[in-house]
């Protein structure tokens, strides 16, 4: 699935440092599928449950707030970026650990409905769960805020409750020479290149966005994490 | 649907009809959609498949093997089960032992920690322009010159002043 093959060998095959020898037989080429895209081949084939990253950070706008991002389904090309949809089978969470003991005591959950380019986002919490851990459930209702997804340039936001959400397609914010990395990794190379290039670099992710009162959230030193989960059937 | 049904029946299908195109116009759906109670996810049991915490370092340290288990487990239990291989692949990387279990330690559980009062930057929460991987590359390689910085410092395109910050889509 990754489109950015990185070309074969040409010939010399530089020698193997020691330590990256040692990485490449410990696999760290698995860092190949960094940040996180299609780090599993389960994942792989299954895109729009694939987080790629995660982004917490106070608002550049107003201090008060606090913005999470969650970005999925990486290396979306340009000429599918109004194509690539959310999946209504599965549920994206933020889950925000307040007193330390990495358990999620709220959760932010966000679901789309709808089909194609009409897909409209639902958003809940921040709430407690119901059940905490691998196992998830919607939170009673009703929604902190819906909108419509975004396929084009513009976003289309939405604010209610005090949380302004948004989702649909957006560059990738990840930057990284993948592309030097894998020749590191396969003795190609023993070193990046200065510059380097971003494997990422043109390339979309389906992203989901919120910004809210950092206060809804039960404390200022939080743990953020997210998941994307689907029915068990 | 009863829910549905019992508001909705005054209505007839024409009239639902132009409230969901109303619907489907407006930027902001309504609350009470009926589409919310068409999600497949309501009432079932959620199961986890994919999580993340700090960027990349999942990745790096966790095999194959275990990366759908990894994938589909709860940070509570990271220190337990994983933090043991953190430790053995950053001795490889040539670590000393007393390195390589702080470094777990601050790794584990993944987690991205966050202290809301105090301004972002990582690995105090994550901003979409920190360089997370530079970053990571210094923590894994220390003074390495060759291997400590991808010297890829910003994204491809300017990020937003304002809400939803990401950059707009590349298009054809």
């Amino acid at each position: 699935m990754l489109r950015f093959t990185a070309p074969r060998s040409r010939g010399r095959v530089i020698a193997w440092g020691v330590l990256l020898a040692t990485a490449a037989a410990l696999g760290v080429t698995r860092w190949i599928k960094a940040s996180d895209h299609k780090d599993s081949a389960l994942l792989a084939a299954d895109p729009a449950a694939d987080i790629a990253d995660v982004y917490t950070f106070r608002s550049p706008v107003n201090p008060d707030n606090v913005v999470l991002a969650m970005t999925v389904s990486g290396f979306i090309p340009p000429p599918e970026a109004s194509t690539t949809f959310f999946d209504p089978n599965v549920l994206y969470q933020w889950k925000i650990d307040n007193n330390g003991d990495a358990v999620e005591d709220l959760v932010i959950q966000a679901f789309v409905t709808g089909t194609g380019g009409n897909q409209v986002m639902h958003f809940r919490g921040p709430a407690a769960p119901s059940v905490t851990g691998a196992t998830s459930r919607v939170i009673d209702g009703p929604e902190t805020a819906t909108v419509r997804v975004s396929n084009g340039e513009t976003p289309i936001t939405a604010s209610r409750h005090g949380m302004t959400v948004f989702a649909g397609v957006r560059d990738d914010p990840f930057f990284f020479d993948l592309v030097q990395f894998k020749h590191i990794i396969a003795g190609e190379a023993t070193s990046f290149r200065n510059p380097g290039i971003d494997t990422f670099a043109g390339t979309n992710v389906l992203a989901i966005v919120v910004e809210l009162p950092s206060a809804q959230l039960g404390g200022t030193k939080l743990g953020v994490w997210g998941t994307t989960s689907r029915p068990q059937f | 649907m009863e829910r549905i049904a019992s508001i909705l029946g005054p209505l007839s299908l024409v009239a639902l009809g132009a409230l969901a195109a109303v619907g489907c116009e407006d930027a902001y759906a309504p609350v009470s959609s009926p589409g919310v109670d068409a999600s497949v996810l309501m009432h079932q049991e959620l199961r986890q498949e994919d999580r993340f915490g700090l960027p990349a370092i999942a990745t790096v340290f966790i095999p194959t093997d275990l990366k759908d288990a990894y994938n589909e487990a709860v940070p509570a239990g990271d220190e337990a089960n994983f933090k043991s291989l953190i430790v053995a692949k950053l001795m490889a990387f040539g670590q000393d032992a007393g390195s390589a279990n702080a470094l777990a330690d601050a790794l584990t559980p993944d987690i991205q920690p966050i202290d809301v009062s105090q301004p972002t930057g990582f690995l105090n929460g994550r901003k979409p322009d920190d360089d997370v991987i530079t970053a990571e590359l210094h923590l894994i390689f220390g003074s390495n010159a060759a291997l400590n910085d991808d010297h890829v410092d910003a994204n491809d395109e300017p990020f937003l002043a304002t809400f939803p910050y990401l950059a707009g889509p590349h298009v054809q």
